[in-house]
């Protein structure tokens, strides 16, 4: 298992210094710079804007420079908003987008789980083709019209919640899960239901059923375990998706979160932003990818001899 | 005759079990999709939009630029079936042009994904050994990528310019199909034919062409009919953004756009747009899941 998770991590080396290289290079070199949109700076206060954030030195001089910076876990400070370094911002909106991820996580795996399971218990009857149909939904209805159009019945029309915030008013939270969560939902239940019906016809559920154990028991203790293999490979990178914000779900319910940076600091070229972003959603990636592989070879023995010593 | 003794008898149609002589495997799928009747629906919905795209420039009840803005924006009526919008424009006429664009970004982007796919999961899985592994290390790392970003950041450098976004999201859905016609070329590969078709002294480029890559077609077709309502998604998405289609031209998910912006007064300029996608969206699933049953019965559903 540590062999494992050692060679998994020597694999994320070479992932995050091509992402870090790669958007580095892409927002450099591209036309406009950050102080370009501002109105008419004058030549010297733009030289000394430059030479504040390095920007007039040598463009492997930089990359060096950011390199060492990043390896202190220093993001550098934004370009657009002086006197903020960009650590500071990303770590400002975490929470708010930590919490709404939670929720719809939490919505899309118990939802999800029990529609899947409840879909495969019997295949292709009423019981079957009604959750996936609602999850068809889910996957047909993406986030900014889901969004909106729920915006528009609850809030507006029938008036039962708040059009936007977050946390001001209770019950403001509820409709930004639901939106977020819809999409991995649908996800979830289609994934738990392939799972379930691959696990269910296996030979150890005929012996469980066999051994008299109640229905209840072989689906929960023994279907579960291995039919939920799918989901959890899935609910890793989904969280990591996640913690990185939404910024559709965050615009439209006006949710402090961090997912609006992403989006805004490629239009401002507010470089340390972009990258800052950038890396904190590629490493985010790679962290739960990674969980998600252990959890994995934990719920699935068959998994666990591929990374034992081999016998010499 | 039956080609897919694994498969219990009962699931397969009866004018199979009937049939005296083999059934090919496209006429196969043909009569399993015929059942399912969510995939026939879908179909049918899928013609009937792509007529209306082709047509939209005779059919369209109102000029494309045609404004009024003393109606302004004005609800469903027999003049305008969907309403107007604030600029009094004719809804309608502009779900049909926007369809025709959101219908192309849909296919284009998923032809070139299905190109660069197709060969580069080929290449690998037949050439195997190093240079297969460098290739799929390759699409590993790309895949840990944060594509999205990448793709903002493209639309804003670049301009929003629609080659572009073609290329940007083609770029983005090659990877999961080169690695499943990867697995299929590994599979075949080991076959007698390709064997016989080597010691017949066939050039690879040859075997690749007429022996791999038409006996990889089925589960390159599903995952086609899958990719493109993800492809239509993004294109939506950054049309949303305001990175996508820009104005005068218009698609979908820039109609939405503009409707959830003024849907507490006007409703209609969200409700008709979106239903629009997701009536696309569903038949495209519809199909893609019916089809996925149809050819490849080893990963079915049932």
């Amino acid at each position: 298992m540590l062999r494992f998770i050692l060679y998994r991590l020597l694999q994320a080396i070479p992932v995050l210094l091509v992402v870090v290289t790669a958007t580095f290079f892409l927002v450099r070199l591209a036309p406009g710079g950050p102080f370009s949109a501002e109105k008419a700076v004058p030549p010297e206060v733009l030289r000394a804007l430059e030479a504040r954030y390095h920007l007039d030195q040598p463009l492997s001089a930089q990359y060096l420079g950011y390199l060492g910076d990043l390896l202190h876990g220093d993001f550098g400070p934004s370009f657009r908003y002086p006197g903020r370094s960009v650590d500071e911002m990303i770590f400002s909106g975490l929470p708010t987008t930590a919490e709404l991820g939670l929720y719809a996580l939490l919505i899309a795996l118990v939802l999800g789980t029990t529609a899947g399971v409840i879909a495969a218990l019997r295949p292709n009857t009423a019981q079957d083709y009604l959750p996936m149909s609602a999850a068809m939904i889910g996957v047909c209805l993406p986030s900014f019209l889901l969004g909106p159009l729920l915006l528009l019945v609850f809030g507006v029309w029938l008036e039962w919640v708040p059009v936007s915030g977050w946390g001001n008013v209770p019950g403001d939270k509820i409709l930004p899960a639901l939106t977020l969560a819809s999409g991995y939902t649908a996800y979830v239940a289609r994934l738990s239901r392939g799972g379930m019906l691959e696990v269910m016809s296996q030979d150890y559920i005929r012996t469980a059923r066999a051994k008299g154990l109640p229905e209840w028991v072989v689906v929960i203790k023994h279907g579960l375990r291995g039919g939920l293999i799918p989901v959890v490979a899935f609910a890793g990178p989904a969280f990591a998706g996640l913690l990185s914000g939404s910024f559709v779900v965050e615009t439209i319910f006006q949710i402090p979160g961090l997912g609006r940076f992403y989006v805004q600091a490629a239009f401002n070229r507010d470089y340390t932003m972009i990258m800052g972003t950038t890396v904190f959603f590629a490493v985010l990636i790679v962290a739960f990818n990674l969980l998600a592989d252990i959890a994995a070879v934990w719920l699935n023995p068959r998994l666990r001899h591929q990374y034992r010593k081999p016998a010499a | 005759m039956n080609r897919k003794p694994s498969l219990p008898a009962e699931l397969l149609p009866a004018e199979l079990l009937n049939a005296e002589q083999g059934v090919s495997l496209w006429r196969d799928a043909w009569l399993r999709l015929k059942r399912n009747p969510m995939a026939v629906a879908g179909g049918a919905v899928l013609i009937l939009l792509a007529l209306l795209a082709v047509l939209t420039p005779w059919i369209a009840p109102y000029d494309y630029r045609a404004q009024n803005l003393a109606l302004g924006a004005a609800p469903p009526s027999a003049a305008h079936w969907f309403g107007t919008d604030t600029l009094g424009r004719d809804l309608l006429t502009h779900i049909l042009w926007g369809g025709r664009i959101s219908l192309a970004v849909g296919l284009v982007a998923t032809g070139v994904a299905l190109v660069i796919g197709v060969l580069y999961g080929t290449i690998a899985g037949y050439a195997g050994g190093r240079v297969d592994a460098a290739m799929m290390r390759l699409v590993d790392i790309l895949y840990a990528l944060p594509f999205m970003i990448f793709i903002i950041l493209l639309m804003v450098i670049f301009g929003r310019n629609i080659l572009l976004l073609f290329l940007a999201i083609g770029a983005v859905e090659w990877l999961t199909m080169a690695r499943i016609v990867r697995g299929q070329v590994q599979a075949l590969k080991q076959q007698e034919f390709i064997e016989a078709a080597v010691s017949l002294g066939l050039s690879r480029w040859t075997i690749i062409r007429r022996h791999l890559i038409p006996n990889t077609l089925g589960p390159v077709i599903v995952y086609t009919t899958l990719t493109i309502p993800s492809v239509m998604l993004l294109e939506a998405f950054l049309s949303f953004l305001g990175l996508g289609i820009q104005p005068p031209a218009s698609s979908w998910g820039l109609l939405i756009s503009y409707g959830a912006e003024t849907m507490e007064e006007y409703p209609w300029l969200l409700i008709f747009p979106g239903c629009a996608l997701s009536l696309t969206l569903f038949s495209l699933n519809f199909l893609g899941d019916g089809l996925r049953d149809a050819l490849d019965p080893r990963t079915a559903k049932d």
